[in-house]
């Protein structure tokens, strides 16, 4: 049995044993949220490897794509140390180089700023596709 | 407040109450509470409804109170504060506005544990729109039209109050004609957010960026609920009673009730707007009650506004939880609420 699949089975226990015998209304249903937890962490758990993996080769294309793009414009030096800030700091990182992309955006021009926010909105929404398939 | 359960309070609390009341009223003899329950509601203060029955040289006197505490952990507690909220109810007892009459506010947590306010106990109730008896409930009163009219009016009232003669002005009067009031309100969610311990949200920070760069300038002040909905209104008679959860007021913009009516995080599913009030309706009477014209690029902006407050929301609760400053399940399910609204959020932005 693996992790997720023994934590499958307690979101059913709770939801099915745990939760109707408790006749107070409080922990009855803090017996059966237990079990809505518990599923959502068993799915999380279920899909982390591939999901890790995705977001790793999703990153590593965003910074080849960033890269290529600051290449062909004038970019305030801000951005670009953000964007070497980027391989390292994960989604922190992210955060600073949207940030840096905001603060920047009168220097860049309404279409240098849309098409690096574009890519980055790119990667996000796959990101958030992936987050949605454990957390809707 | 959305009240679906009750459970009784502890006899310790509830003699401490009583003899707090009996304390604040004079020639008050044989003071007794009857009725006392405390309200599983909502998600940040603890509240208590009872009735006080007592003499007063041999005339028997009854009144039925709502004490609200502030059990220090609750959400937006950072937000909220009571002693802000009882001034605010002292302000808005001589206006128009159906609110819950003051009595008295204590900051000493030698009484209780913790500050508390003891207001007036209103009749009505307050159906949980999130629930399927409360759904139903706002259902048939929509198809009766007397509570969606109470409900429009209502706000009008609210936005219509003349916020300085009312002493409001204490709340801090953002610079009208400039983006002052909606940048103070992204400061504001994004301090909840700072103190959640939640970690980085690329899509959080795209969202805030973008309401920091497209904040829309105030042109007319109101007086602003902040969370105007079903669910935060006591219901009589299908008229609107009491206008309450008085947390999250400020002086600003009145599109940022107005978003909120005409949001869909209302209505689950729903055509009306809080489950109740059909849109060209509320349109239509709220214009001719305020001289306000419903401005739907100033709504749009503050949808997203909406969004980020209840990532804000959402990222509080389950830190809540995480640290163990409460032991309540529904705040360590709303981790997954993040996503949710941020993945809204995202599909708002265009992406």
């Amino acid at each position: 049995m693996t992790p997720s699949d023994l934590l499958e089975r307690m979101a059913a226990t709770f939801k099915g044993e745990v939760g109707p015998a408790i006749e107070a209304d409080y922990p009855r249903t803090q017996a059966f949220l237990s079990a809505v937890v518990l599923q959502k962490l068993a799915a999380q758990l279920r899909l982390a490897e591939a999901h890790g993996e995705a977001e790793a080769v999703e990153r590593q294309a965003l910074r080849r794509d960033l890269e290529s793009m600051l290449r062909e414009i004038e970019a305030p030096q801000t951005l670009r140390d953000a964007f070497l800030a980027l391989a390292e700091n994960g989604d922190d990182g992210l955060c600073r180089f949207i940030e840096a992309l905001y603060g920047a955006r009168e220097e860049l021009g309404a279409a240098h700023f849309e098409a690096l926010l574009g890519r980055v909105r790119q990667t996000m929404r796959r990101t958030l596709d992936r987050r949605m398939e454990y957390a809707s | 407040m959305s009240a679906d359960s009750t459970a009784p309070a502890s006899n310790e609390i509830a003699e401490r109450i009583r003899t707090y009341i009996e304390g604040k009223l004079p020639g008050a003899q044989g003071l007794q509470l009857q009725d006392m329950e405390r309200i599983a509601v909502g998600w940040s203060h603890e509240t208590w409804l009872f009735d006080a029955h007592w003499s007063v040289a041999g005339e028997q006197r009854t009144q039925g109170f709502c004490l609200r505490r502030d059990p220090g952990n609750a959400l937006l507690r950072e937000l909220s504060d009571l002693g802000d909220q009882f001034g605010v109810l002292q302000c808005l007892e001589p206006t128009a506005l159906q609110a819950p009459k003051p009595f008295w506010y204590e900051a000493d947590h030698a009484v209780l544990g913790a500050p508390f306010i003891v207001m007036e106990k209103v009749p009505g109730t307050c159906p949980n729109p999130w629930g399927r008896e409360g759904r139903a409930f706002y259902e048939a009163a929509a198809g009766r039209g007397v509570l969606p009219a109470s409900f429009t009016d209502t706000l009008a009232t609210l936005h219509n109050i003349d916020w300085r003669q009312a002493g409001l002005d204490f709340l801090g009067v953002p610079a009208a004609g400039t983006p002052e009031f909606a940048l103070g309100e992204v400061r504001k969610w994004r301090r909840l957010i700072d103190a959640s311990g939640h970690g980085p949200e690329p899509v959080l920070t795209d969202l805030i960026c973008w309401l920091e760069a497209n904040a829309p300038r105030t042109e007319r002040l109101c007086f602003v609920h902040g969370a105007y909905r079903t669910g935060n209104l006591l219901i009589d008679d299908d008229r609107i009673s009491a206008v309450l959860d008085w947390e999250l007021q400020t002086i600003g913009d009145p599109m940022y009730d107005v978003a909120y009516v005409l949001s869909d995080l209302n209505r689950e599913g729903s055509e009306l707007l809080s489950n109740l009030v059909p849109r060209d309706e509320f349109y239509r009477r709220y214009e001719a009650a305020t001289g306000i014209e419903i401005d739907e690029d100033a709504c749009r902006y503050y949808q997203l506004l909406y969004a980020m407050r209840s990532a804000a929301f959402w990222m509080s609760a389950s830190g809540l939880y995480a640290e163990g400053r409460s032991d309540d399940i529904r705040l360590a399910r709303t981790a997954w609420s993040v996503p949710v609204v941020l993945e809204r959020a995202a599909r708002d932005l265009g992406f």
